[in-house]
């Protein structure tokens, strides 16, 4: 993320980015302008009543005690309202139970909006601290002043200025008081906050305030939404993502169903959604059968016969090519080390494409109102498709809104929203309201899905066993260069790269001279579209790495957990730096040892064909790492080769935890998806396609399924960072490990079929 | 010589022919004013009511959206369609002008009033057995409803068939009949279960394997289970293939209710069998046809043997859900298992357990595909219970995989063969079998 | 024209046959706690109560209910105080929420025929409903929080 901030503000190309991803860098849009001007100005209609201040953008403070934070980043199940609202409220000193959060919606003034990379609390922790902080500060001032008593006299707490005896609350403050104090952007920046053992609200727990709503139907997804008039759409999705073009379309068969009202092929001037045609009904459902009885011909490019060996071979011979790719690491001497190694150890390392299937399938409703082109639905990343929205429907972004909905899950689905583009054309030819509704087949065919990825992985050691060398070269589709190839930085060899595609393989291990390699799978990026998915590149470049290094260990004779200590020295770069990595790869060392500590490792005594293995990762990057080490205990059978998951113990340091049980939550759903993308998910690319569209064949990890898991955070008042991927990223090579551990299979590609375990354990057999 | 036997054979030929006309000649009944529907008791006209309900009258009589016992229901056979006639007291299109006299013909010897043969489709050979008295409860009711103009549909029966003299050869090789004679040394209501079965009820027109010509077949035959309309009527004998016996307690409660716990419900043509027709009769009724029943499928035998085998056979119901070897055990796990999944003895009556369940274990997989396609509905089967129809959530190979598996770990019966091709004959309208 | 009883309410509609009651709910009845998922049958997202059971509204045609009780997340609790409800709340279970009405409706029958599940009851009839964000462990233990409270109530009747 720094390097993808950095980055971005040399960006000049990308529309957005020069309003950064830090709210401080928002400019005027962070002055805290206290003035009694009443009502808010993202939603006037919602401000609890008038008078009500808003000190600034983040919050505002009704005469009624209600104080009310705004909230840009999506909820997707992340509780992510309820955190960051503690954050500036702990500042504020606000009474907690007069809290409300809204989600907003979207406008230039809250500078980029995106929900992702578990950067959410990380991003906005100093500002939002800073701004509650700046918040307290005018109202005891104003305080202090209506009581009659210095400022310096004054305490806040739970909404109430006090000096002494006296006291006044914050409703009482905003009601009499004349507070016109503003700050600038360096004084907000220089606004001190709270030692951390004043925190009263961050890191204690709490009900978030999103749930009540999601147990009894009264939550709000963007399939939802409704307007009046509106006409019901459902798409005819091409066979290929991008290389094909409607040739004719038959709709006889489906005037039979009776609310069909015709169909439009689209015509995309934004290049998002080629071949696509739309089926409008006056139901959704009229739509859906609409769609069944509608013949349409393509023209297709070359991509309509890619499959997924076509993929992952061309992948094995960009990696064979020493040419290619960027270099990410790149040290002096590898070459040599490896050519004066005593020994040497090589694997390859294979993921297959894995679908999102958030259960909210796709949808959008699009329709222009006074001028302003409204498109409600659920969104990750508004900032990045707005000017995709701008340019499809001709309009300068000023002119469009994305109006904010719960999502029905994200896991990086909806960063790319690229299926409000077919609702927002068809909306416009129309001159109607426009729903766009996907069944399960049209949304897992429209996916952005995680591509499949083929990676080598080499080490030399010397004649004591000691690593001298390792390579680590990775070959994937890229969803930044295919949808923000702005924000890709350069590489040591002046090659752009896709940060999120290589993440994890630069590792915090002192392995003596090191190269990494990122390499940019073109015929992936040609065939569908590649996306991010719940922690992108380090969901396959840990699976490599870090089954790589159990194989390196038991190579050596050593245990894995002591050959993993003895790399993570903390000398060199991976020594860390403030503010974000301090301890660097002591803080790894340190899970890996309490979680070796806690899980009794190599100590315990197991049933047979039951073993436990070991990974440990540094989250999502080397700029935020979140550290975190599992154990997997599972059973193999052997006749069957069916890997039974009984357990999963996790130690992590995410830094300073704002919600506790928001966080054990997120690393829950975060391992059981590493798990059920190890041994339950995963699908094939075949003829231009995914070969799994539904629950029927495309099969994640069900409730019988769970494991026992133990989560354990290691208490830190480090930097706040993300929660909702570090564990997707370590569970999988855990997973792996274990099964090695359990039956001497070695598992090298994922997910883990049965046939997959019974042919490793012949081949092992064999050997 | 080979000329003179061609010659003798069609002489032959010709002779039966014939002789099958000269059967099939019947006087007419004189119609007669139909008669005012006051002019019966209230009390007989009831008791027809019951009777017709239990004899499923208005089940065959009716069509589609039809008027009560108007007719026009086409009931497909295996020679051809054949259409219900209207059987309200329109004079012109209905009963309105036939005698009591011409109407217990009918029921007993298959004649309409003018003379002419009637199809066996209509199970004179059943209601033959019927005492004089049903008959003319059965006649006063026919007679009080409502009057409805509905004339016949043509039948699609091809040559020779549509000859209708024809049936005359028929019934002199199939009719026999007779009232019912209790038998002696069985109890009052194993004879009163035998005379609702074998007359009104006439549970071996579905139950019964038919032979080339259409005739119920008989001997070690009866109630060996047969296939009627796209469903197996399983076998009502000992060659029953429900794990568990059909004690009298189990056939009580699946005919009064419509399904239980140790069997399974009813679908498809049997749930209208309860809902519509046995529904009318009073409980006594229901017990001696399940007294009857059990004597004849010699549940008593095998009640030690079935108490044994619930235990183990609940525990292969309950499949370990974490299971997921193959497709289908997958596919049960997420699609199946909600509802009919049991965990303790006995099963609970509201999620039919599938290890007991008599679909799984017929030779033919017919009966569980359609009810996997078709569902069963809210007024089928059990009260309280229905089942979606999967047939567009599902594709034939799933369905088949579900099938195999379920077949597999749940019956010890031999697997299912060519399941797919069964599937796709089922979804559409075949019986799969 | 079909008629149902909506959460205690009569209401009819006229449908074609094939539309599955989950699209008469939601867009005809306006009742959007029901969700969409799959389809087929094997999400669970769909769940609604008939005549007091379970049962997938995605794949049910609307007018093969004609007559029913039919229940959804809304008509649960009239307050939205089930106990399920209070215990889904107090264990935090719901992360995205999307499956969760479902998960509700399907756990209210799980525990009519199970009041103190085990854990291979609440894995065989909780398997057939998607938790896309793996809530399943909190699921599972606000599944076995509401069997305790019910199981207390109904002693103290
Ligand atoms: S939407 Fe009905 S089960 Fe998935
Ligand atoms: S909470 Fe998101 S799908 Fe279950």
């Amino acid at each position: 993320m720094s390097k993808l901030r950095q980055h971005a503000d040399d960006a000049s190309t990308f529309a957005m980015s020069r309003r950064g991803f830090l709210i401080g860098a928002a400019g005027a849009g962070l002055m805290l302008a206290f003035a009694r001007n009443g009502l808010a100005a993202t939603d006037p209609d919602k401000t609890i009543a008038e008078g009500a201040y808003e000190p600034n953008l983040w919050c505002r403070i009704a005469p009624d005690e209600t104080i009310t934070v705004n909230i840009i980043r999506a909820e997707m199940g992340q509780h992510v309202g309820t955190a960051l609202a503690r954050i500036l409220a702990d500042e504020l000193e606000a009474d907690w139970d007069h809290v409300r959060i809204e989600h907003v919606d979207s406008d230039p003034k809250w500078g980029t909006m995106v929900t992702g990379g578990s950067w959410s609390v990380w991003q906005s922790f100093t500002p939002l601290s800073q701004a509650g902080a700046a918040a307290r500060t005018a109202l005891i001032a104003e305080g202090a002043r209506l009581l009659g008593v210095a400022a310096s006299a004054c305490t806040a707490r739970a909404s109430v200025v006090s000096a002494g005896a006296k006291s006044i609350s914050y409703a009482d403050i905003v009601r009499r008081g004349k507070l016109s104090r503003s700050y600038s952007a360096d004084e907000l920046k220089a606004m001190p906050v709270k030692p951390p053992d004043q925190r009263r609200l961050v890191g204690h727990d709490t009900q978030a305030i999103d749930i009540p709503d999601k147990t009894d139907g009264k939550a709000l997804y963007g399939i939802d939404a409704s307007v009046e008039g509106m006409v019901h759409a459902r798409p005819v999705i091409p066979p290929t993502r991008n290389g094909s073009n409607v040739v004719s379309v038959d709709d006889s068969a489906a005037k039979q169903v009776m609310g069909y009202l015709g169909h439009l092929v689209l015509d995309d001037p934004s290049g998002t959604v080629p071949g696509w045609v739309m089926v409008f009904a006056d139901s959704f459902d009229a739509a859906n059968r609409a769609v069944e009885r509608v013949k349409v011909e393509w023209t297709n490019d070359d991509t309509v016969g890619i499959s997924e060996k076509d993929i992952l071979d061309h992948g094995a011979e960009l990696i064979a090519d020493a040419s290619t790719g960027a270099m990410v690491f790149n040290d002096e001497g590898v070459d040599a080390a490896f050519a004066s190694a005593d020994s040497t150890l090589e694997q390859t390392y294979t993921t297959a494409s894995v679908l999102h299937f958030a259960l909210e399938p796709i949808n959008a409703l699009a329709f222009e109102k006074d001028g302003i082109w409204e498109i409600h639905t659920g969104n990750q990343w508004q900032t990045l498709i707005l000017p995709v929205l701008a340019k499809a429907l001709g309009v300068d972004e000023s002119k469009i809104v994305m109006r904010t909905y719960r999502l029905g899950g994200g896991f990086g689905r909806r960063l790319n929203g690229d299926y409000a583009v077919p609702a927002a054309l068809a909306a416009k030819a129309l001159g109607k309201p426009v729903k766009m509704v996907c069944t399960r087949a049209d949304d897992v065919h429209f996916d952005s899905i995680r591509s499949p990825s083929i990676q080598r992985v080499r080490m030399a050691f010397d004649k004591e066993g000691k690593v001298t060398a390792m390579q680590h070269d990775a070959a994937a589709g890229w969803p930044t260069q295919v949808m923000v190839p702005s924000f890709m930085p350069k590489g040591l060899n002046d090659q752009p790269y896709d940060p999120f595609s290589i993440s994890g393989a630069d590792s915090w291990y002192t392995v003596g001279a090191q190269r990494v390699r990122a390499i940019s799978n073109d015929m992936a990026n040609r065939a569908f579209r590649p996306g991010w998915l719940r922690s992108v590149g380090p969901g396959w470049t840990n699976w490599a790495s870090e089954c790589f290094f159990d194989e390196a260990a038991h190579k050596l004779g050593v245990d894995p957990v002591a050959f993993r200590l003895r790399l993570l020295d903390a000398t060199g770069r991976n020594a860390g730096s403030a503010p974000n990595a301090v301890g660097g790869a002591s803080r790894q060392a340190a899970v890996v040892r309490r979680l070796a500590e806690k899980t009794s490792w190599g100590k315990l005594a197991l049933a047979a064909d039951t073993g436990v293995g070991f990974a440990t990762t540094f989250g999502q990057e080397r700029g935020m790492p979140t550290w975190i080490a599992c154990v997997a205990q599972v059973h193999v059978d052997r006749s069957t080769g069916m890997v039974r998951l009984q357990k999963l113990t996790l130690v992590v340091d995410a830094g300073t935890i704002v919600h506790p049980d928001g966080a054990l939550a997120q690393i829950e759903g975060g391992a059981l998806w590493g798990a059920s993308m190890a041994l339950h998910e995963g699908t094939t690319f075949l003829n231009g396609q995914v070969k799994d569209s539904n629950l029927d064949t495309y099969t994640p990890m069900r409730m019988a399924d769970v494991p026992e898991i133990d989560i354990e955070f290691l208490p830190s008042t480090e930097t706040a960072v993300g929660l909702g991927e570090p564990a997707t990223t370590v569970v999988g090579p855990a997973i792996g490990n274990a099964i090695f551990a359990a039956v001497g299979a070695r598992l090298r590609h994922i997910p883990i079929r049965p046939a997959d375990v019974l042919a490793a354990l012949k081949s092992s057999a064999k050997a | 010589m080979f000329k003179r036997v061609i010659l003798f054979l069609l002489a032959l030929i010709v002779v039966g022919i014939a002789g099958v006309f000269v059967l099939a000649w019947h006087p007419s009944y004189e119609p007669i004013e139909p008669p005012a529907a006051a002019s019966f008791d209230a009390g007989q006209v009831q008791r027809g009511e019951m009777l017709a309900s239990a004899g499923y009258c208005a089940t065959c009589h009716t069509a589609k959206g039809g008027a009560r016992n108007a007719g026009g229901y086409p009931l497909k056979t295996g020679f051809g369609t054949i259409h219900s006639t209207n059987i309200t007291p329109d004079p012109a299109t209905g009963i309105g002008t036939w005698s009591e006299a011409a109407f217990a013909r009918a029921m007993r010897e298959g004649i309409a009033r003018d003379g002419s043969e009637l199809y066996p489709a209509f199970p004179f050979d059943h209601f033959t057995r019927l005492s004089d008295e049903d008959v003319a409860a059965l006649y006063a009711y026919l007679m009080s409803q409502a009057a409805v103009s509905a004339p016949a549909k043509d039948n699609k029966l091809p040559f020779p068939l549509n000859i209708r003299a024809l049936q005359a050869g028929w019934k002199l090789l199939f009719l026999d009949q007779g009232r019912f004679e209790p038998v002696a040394g069985k109890s009052e209501e194993w004879n009163r279960g035998a005379y609702l079965a074998e007359g009104l009820g006439h549970c071996g027109a579905c139950h019964t394997p038919r032979n080339a010509l259409g005739a119920e077949k008989s001997g070690e035959h009866v109630y060996a289970g047969a296939f009627i309309d796209g469903w197996t009527a399983p076998a009502l004998n000992a060659a029953q293939a429900a794990p568990l016996a059909w004690n009298a307690d189990e056939l009580f409660g699946f005919l009064r209710r419509g399904g239980t716990a140790l069997h399974g419900v009813a679908a498809g043509p049997m749930s209208e069998v309860v809902h519509e027709g046995l529904s009318a009769l009073p409980d006594s009724d229901i017990h001696a046809l399940a007294t009857y029943f059990a004597e004849v499928n010699g549940s008593d035998a095998r009640s030690a043997e079935s108490n044994a085998r619930l235990a183990t056979l609940v525990e292969s119901g309950a499949p370990d859900p974490r299971a997921r070897y193959d497709e289908g055990a997958d596919l049960y796990r997420s699609a199946c298992a909600a509802c009919h999944y049991n965990s303790a003895h006995p099963p609970a009556l509201l999620r039919p357990e599938l290890a007991l369940n008599s679909a799984l274990s017929e030779a033919v997989p017919t009966n569980f595909i359609r009810v996997v396609l078709h569902g069963v509905g809210i007024g089928e089967g059990i009260p309280g219970a229905m089942m979606p129809p999967f047939d567009r959530a599902l594709s034939d190979p799933e369905i088949a995989a579900i099938a195999a598996y379920l077949r597999d770990t749940m019956t010890d019966k031999p697997a299912w063969t060519d399941l797919s091709t069964r599937i796709a004959a089922v979804r559409q309208g075949g019986s799969g079998s | 024209m079909t008629t149902l009883k909506l959460n205690g309410r009569d209401v009819s509609f006229d449908v074609d046959p094939e539309t599955p009651l989950l699209w008469v709910i939601r867009d005809q009845l306006g009742l959007t706690g029901t969700k969409f998922g799959c389809g087929i049958g094997m999400c669970g997202a769909c769940t609604v109560h008939l005549n007091g059971r379970a049962v997938r509204s995605c794949i049910l045609p609307a007018a093969a209910a004609d007559g029913a009780a039919i229940t959804t997340i809304e008509g649960l609790d009239p307050n939205g105080q089930h106990p399920l409800q209070q215990a889904w709340i107090e264990t935090q279970a719901p992360q995205c929420g999307y499956c969760q009405s479902g998960q509700i409706m399907q756990a209210a029958t799980l525990l009519q025929d199970f009041p103190q599940p085990t854990d291979k009851d609440i894995d065989s009839v909780m398997n057939g409903n998607l938790c896309r964000c793996m809530a399943y462990r909190r699921i599972r233990a606000a599944i076995k929080l509401a069997a305790t409270r019910m199981g207390e109530e109904a002693g103290h009747e």
